[in-house]
């Protein structure tokens, strides 16, 4: 039975005049059935997601018609829509009401005014579900992103709802927390039958579960299907969302092979093995560029450096020791806590070291004057390009940096923002928020720049387009750090790769020879090949290898 | 007639010369009691009027952001000691949704602050001080257009801000001194009170001056966009 | 969790009601035996809440009572016995003993209310007033939750600052230190008013606005809970109707005889100070049984 009938939706926002958000999208969505709605930043996923449920539905024109369980939605009443039709929203902490965690567990069921016995059983079921015992008494404030996303989820189940929207639930939240959460909403559709509509631009945990995945273009939807069937038919149309789809896909496709196309690691580990099986690859490691002997003096060089943020606080910092060589891009990865961000923070001086060195181009950080350090040296982008927004709009952000209108210009155009110069920060998109950052941040001409989480929240396209600007400054001979746990990115697009753990630096190397010889902490397209190639780390590497055996065996 | 607005009205012609006539007459020091009763049962009509009226989702989380903006305002000015801008966004909230939120956002504002910093005797005083300076500014300054000149607007606010800190909010946040450490209540204590405050306040009133000096105009630009971008005084959502 | 005392964990409403009943007759009742009484028991349950922390403030307090017992005499004149005179007004015997007794009252009031932070919570405080002023305890729920958030905001975005080369520092003029300190408060506001809209739309799709609000109940009534209910009320009706606790100082001092109502006041007082000694014996016999 159809859960959801979406019937030739239009929509337009009321303030633009420009064309339809939607258009004439018709969808079935069955109960019980995992939704997966994909496609770029504005093509309208959010919007269409948004209509689902009343009070969100965005104000504008509208023709179609919506019904929920064969009613139209607009007839089924506020209280069944609220406990019936629960959506988790992008920001973890935005969506939390109250202070403490019990109070928001039970947070729905109070609007509904439910008894206190109701009440009580289902905040208990819900804290024993979900595993929030441990913290039920906590403030919120305390809690991590991860915990804080699976409180919303939780305090909205606690209504019971029959469907489940989610809106990127995970973009602001690291891949192992992002994992966890993914896998407890698969655990819902699993064991309570809830019907799951969720949007999210890391696939690759939750595109093989799908039943259905829609894909949304321009506010038209361009497919709807199983995932296997999209697969085909986005890499048919050439589609710019195929870059977005999990690696074992692409790979599958952009190889030319035939057979049933494989959706996860594992049956792309079992494509790949059954292929090669008869005959094993003679060609099996992939053409490694030399690395560029690093010339003249280090652009920074920790030595030892050791560091607390309190006096009886255990050390963040234990020691920290690396070089990056003058014009790489360097990529430090590694969990959560390990002291990534912090080790960013005293190369910024914010954290000075209790013992150990922090020379920046050779020169110790304190031997610095203030505001020497950053003017034409350093400078940081944080990880909430947010933080550094603090005017009306982003021109005059810029201009906050310099009064040289032709250098802001210069900049605005480097990352390709300038024609988003007069609107207010936050109305942009996240992606052009943090390239608007990165402008605000190269006006202060560093020759180090550091960047921690540049990819959070950003999808496969904002990426592409962010790599690039990041070569372009390189080629201007600016020297990038970069603290991460987008194990994929740093793949593609790093010189050097650093694990941090346990407040040290572990081992540093060359991407293809890093990932290659880790066999956890690696990428999808190294751990899916590593049974028949050796050091092929992207999904590039493994289509060419494939296809250069492939023509040596014709 | 609505149960609140009774319960209003009894407060104001029963309670509070109730209490005054039972502090006058009892043995004991009925000073601190006597007040700071009196004070809570003028907040109550308050209260209950925003109480009754079922206030939407959107109006509370404005003034609850408002409210912690102003508590957590002091941190701005880290560098410069005694700077307390927490009156000043009180005002502009009052300037901006009305007498009503303004006074809310004060005795919210100051109440959830002694969270952290210790509720004392001073809190029922704390509180109507704050609302008071929210609730003067969003009589005189809500929905009013003042000159088309927006420095002189601000020049406005920021004199009437500073007046509105000497002559009324200061001296009630010093009430409180007067009524926990007199035997006596007489002038030369209330003035000797007030004079040894003065510097307090002044330092108070400067912050005050200077923000809505500096910020009343961004920040009313702010919450005119944040109205207008998502439609907040405007009916409610039609649906399809 | 922090860890609670034994009166702590007792519902909200029997901490509530015994604080205002202490509170109020500390600061009204200002017979000597009352203060001192008062005194002693606010103390003693300050320093056992707060140990050697609340010891030292306890001493720093002493100060500003002398000084508030000097005070006084200087605005209140009346009195038979003049010490001495001072700017040519007599500073009596009588007001410096007044003095006393108010700088005492402030110590009582100051004490408990000491008490009553580590005590009521804020989680305590809004599920006394959740069902009575919803709204209300509402909003102060979502202050608490925000300022936090805000604190910590506020602190990213100084330093995010920092990190590109602005913000104020030691060196900088005045006038730059405001200007800055403006734009930091600009920035929050931006970010936190961005936030208060999904905040909205989070709470109205969970059906804020659609009933009449319940509010969960964290903690019930208990057995225990009633009876140190009951006891208090009647300890405290015992100290209100026993008489006996009239004092004037100025101009005269005229101080009534001591009824069996302080008796009942001790009593009051050392509620919670007791029931922690109560527990603690509890838990040592109880161990030693093991």
């Amino acid at each position: 039975m159809a859960h959801f009938e979406i019937k030739h939706l239009t929509f337009s926002y009321a303030s633009s005049n420009q064309k339809n958000s939607l258009q004439d999208v018709s969808l079935t969505i069955e109960k019980g059935s995992y939704v997966v709605v994909c496609g770029k930043s504005g093509s309208g996923k959010t919007t269409l997601l948004r209509h689902l449920k009343t009070v969100l539905t965005p104000h504008g024109v509208r023709s179609g018609e919506i019904l929920f369980g064969g009613t139209p939605l607009c007839e089924v009443s506020q209280r069944d829509q609220s406990s019936k039709i629960g959506f988790v929203m992008q920001n973890p902490d935005d969506q939390i009401v109250t202070d403490k965690v019990w109070h928001e567990l039970a947070f729905g069921l109070e609007s509904l005014g439910c008894d206190q016995k109701t009440m009580r059983l289902r905040v208990a079921e819900m804290a024993s579900y979900f595993g929030i015992q441990g913290w039920f008494h906590r403030d919120v404030a305390e809690l991590s992103g991860g915990q804080k996303q699976l409180l919303n989820l939780a305090s909205i189940m606690a209504m019971q709802p029959e469907v489940l929207i989610l809106d990127e639930p995970t973009s602001q939240l690291d891949p192992i927390a992002a994992s966890d959460f993914l896998n407890t909403v698969r655990k819902i559709n699993l064991e309570l039958g809830t019907t799951i509509i969720i949007t999210e631009h890391r696939l690759e945990d939750i595109y093989h579960a799908a039943d259905k995945v829609v894909v949304m273009e321009h506010g038209k939807m361009v497919a709807n299907d199983t995932p296997r069937q999209v697969g085909a038919l986005l890499y048919r149309q050439n589609s710019e969302m195929f870059a977005a789809l999990p690696a074992p896909v692409r790979i599958f496709y952009q190889s030319n092979a035939s057979g049933q196309c494989p959706l996860t690691v594992r049956e792309g580990r079992s494509w790949l093995t059954s292929t090669f099986e008869a005959k094993a690859p003679t060609v099996t490691e992939p053409v490694i560029p030399p690395v560029k002997e690093p010339t003249g003096a280090p652009a920074l060089r920790l030595k030892e450096a050791w560091f607390r943020y309190e006096k009886d606080t255990p050390d963040v910092l234990q020691g920290v020791s690396f070089e990056v060589p003058a014009g790489q891009l360097f990529a430090i990865v590694g969990g959560n806590g390990a002291g990534k961000s912090t080790t960013l923070k005293a190369v910024c001086g914010i954290c000075k070291p209790y013992r150990g060195k922090v020379e920046i181009f050779g020169k110790p950080l304190g031997k610095y004057k203030s505001g020497e350090l950053f003017q034409n040296c350093l400078s940081m982008l944080p990880q909430d390009p947010k933080s550094l927004f603090v005017k009306k709009t982003v021109r005059e952000d810029l201009e906050e940096m310099t009064k040289d209108e032709k250098k802001a210009a210069q900049a605005a155009e480097l990352c390709e923002i300038t024609e988003l110069l007069d609107s207010h920060p936050y109305d942009l998109s996240g992606g052009e928020q943090q390239r608007a950052a990165l402008a605000k941040v190269l006006l202060t001409e560093p020759k180090l720049l550091l960047l921690d989480e540049p990819t959070k929240g950003l999808d496969s396209f904002f990426k592409q387009k962010f790599a690039k600007i990041l070569k372009k400054l390189q080629g201007e001979g600016i020297t990038i750090v970069m603290v991460s746990h987008d194990v994929e990115f740093c793949a593609e697009y790093a010189d050097l790769v650093s694990m941090f753990f346990d407040g040290q630096i572990l081992t540093t190397d060359t991407p293809h020879r890093f990932f290659g010889s880790n066999s956890f902490y690696t990428t999808a397209s190294n751990r899916m090949s590593r049974c028949v190639f050796r050091n092929a780390v992207t999904a590039g590497d493994v289509v060419s290898l494939y296809q250069k055996n492939m023509e040596a065996r014709a | 007639m609505k149960k609140s607005t009774i319960f209003s009205i009894l407060c104001i012609v029963l309670f509070i010369p109730a209490t005054l006539y039972l502090g006058t007459t009892l043995p004991g020091r009925w000073y601190y009691l006597t007040s700071t009763l009196i004070i809570i049962e003028t907040m109550i009509p308050f209260f209950l009027v925003f109480e009754s009226r079922k206030p939407q989702a959107r109006e509370l989380v404005t003034i609850a952001v408002m409210a912690a903006i102003a508590a957590v305002s002091r941190m701005a000015f880290a560098f410069i000691p005694h700077f307390k801008p927490i009156t000043a966004i009180i005002m502009i909230t009052g300037m901006a949704f009305g007498a009503q939120a303004g006074f809310l956002t004060g005795t919210i504002a100051a109440f959830a602050s002694n969270f952290a910093f210790g509720q004392g005797p001073w809190t029922p005083w704390q509180m109507m001080a704050y609302g008071m300076g929210g609730f003067l500014a969003g009589l005189v300054f809500y929905k009013r257009n003042l000159t088309k000149n927006p420095l002189l607007n601000a020049i406005i606010r920021a004199v009437f801000g500073f007046i509105c800190i000497m002559i009324g909010v200061g001296p009630l946040l010093d009430a409180s001194t007067i009524f926990t450490t007199g035997s006596v209540i007489n002038w030369p204590f209330v003035w000797s009170i007030l004079i040894s405050g003065l510097p307090v306040n002044l330092t108070h009133g400067v912050a005050c001056f200077l923000t809505l000096l500096l910020f009343s105009n961004p920040l009313l630009d702010k919450l005119d966009r944040i109205k207008t971008k998502y439609g907040m005084m405007e009916a409610g959502n039609r649906g399809i | 969790m922090r860890k609670q005392d034994a009166f702590s964990r007792y519902h909200p409403v029997v901490n509530f009601l015994f604080f205002l009943c202490a509170i109020a007759f500390g600061v009204v009742i200002q017979h000597p035996a009352y203060m001192l009484a008062g005194c002693l028991g606010a103390a003693l349950y300050y320093v056992l809440l707060k140990r050697s922390k609340g010891l030292k403030t306890l001493l720093g307090m002493l100060p500003v009572a002398v000084v508030l017992t000097c005070i006084n005499p200087l605005f209140n004149t009346r009195g038979a016995h003049v010490l001495f005179t001072l700017f040519g007004r007599p500073y009596t015997l009588e007001a410096l003993f007044y003095g006393m007794i108010i700088a005492g009252m402030f110590l009582v009031m100051m004490l408990w209310f000491g008490c009553y932070n580590e005590v009521l919570t804020s989680d305590k405080f809004t599920s006394l007033f959740g069902n009575l002023i919803p709204s209300l305890s509402l909003l102060l729920v979502m202050v608490l939750r925000l300022i936090p958030n805000f604190m910590r905001k506020t602190k990213q975005i100084i330093g995010a600052r920092n990190c590109i080369g602005k913000g104020a520092n030691d060196q900088n003029t005045r006038k730059e230190k405001v200007s800055d300190g403006m734009t930091i408060l600009s920035a929050l506001t931006d970010w936190a008013l961005e936030g208060s809209v999904v905040t909205a739309d989070s709470m109205r799709a969970r059906g804020y606005g659609t009933a009449k609000r319940s509010s969960f109940q964290l903690y019930t009534m208990t057995t225990a809970d009633w009876v140190l209910l009951v006891l208090i009320v009647a300890l405290s009706a015992c100290v209100i109707f026993a008489g006996g606790t009239s004092a004037t100082f100025t101009p005269e001092l005229e101080i009534s005889h001591i009824s069996w109502g302080f008796f009942a006041y001790c009593i009051l007082l050392l509620i919670p100070t007791a029931l922690q000694i109560k527990e603690a014996i509890t838990w040592h016999i109880l161990r030693s049984n093991i």
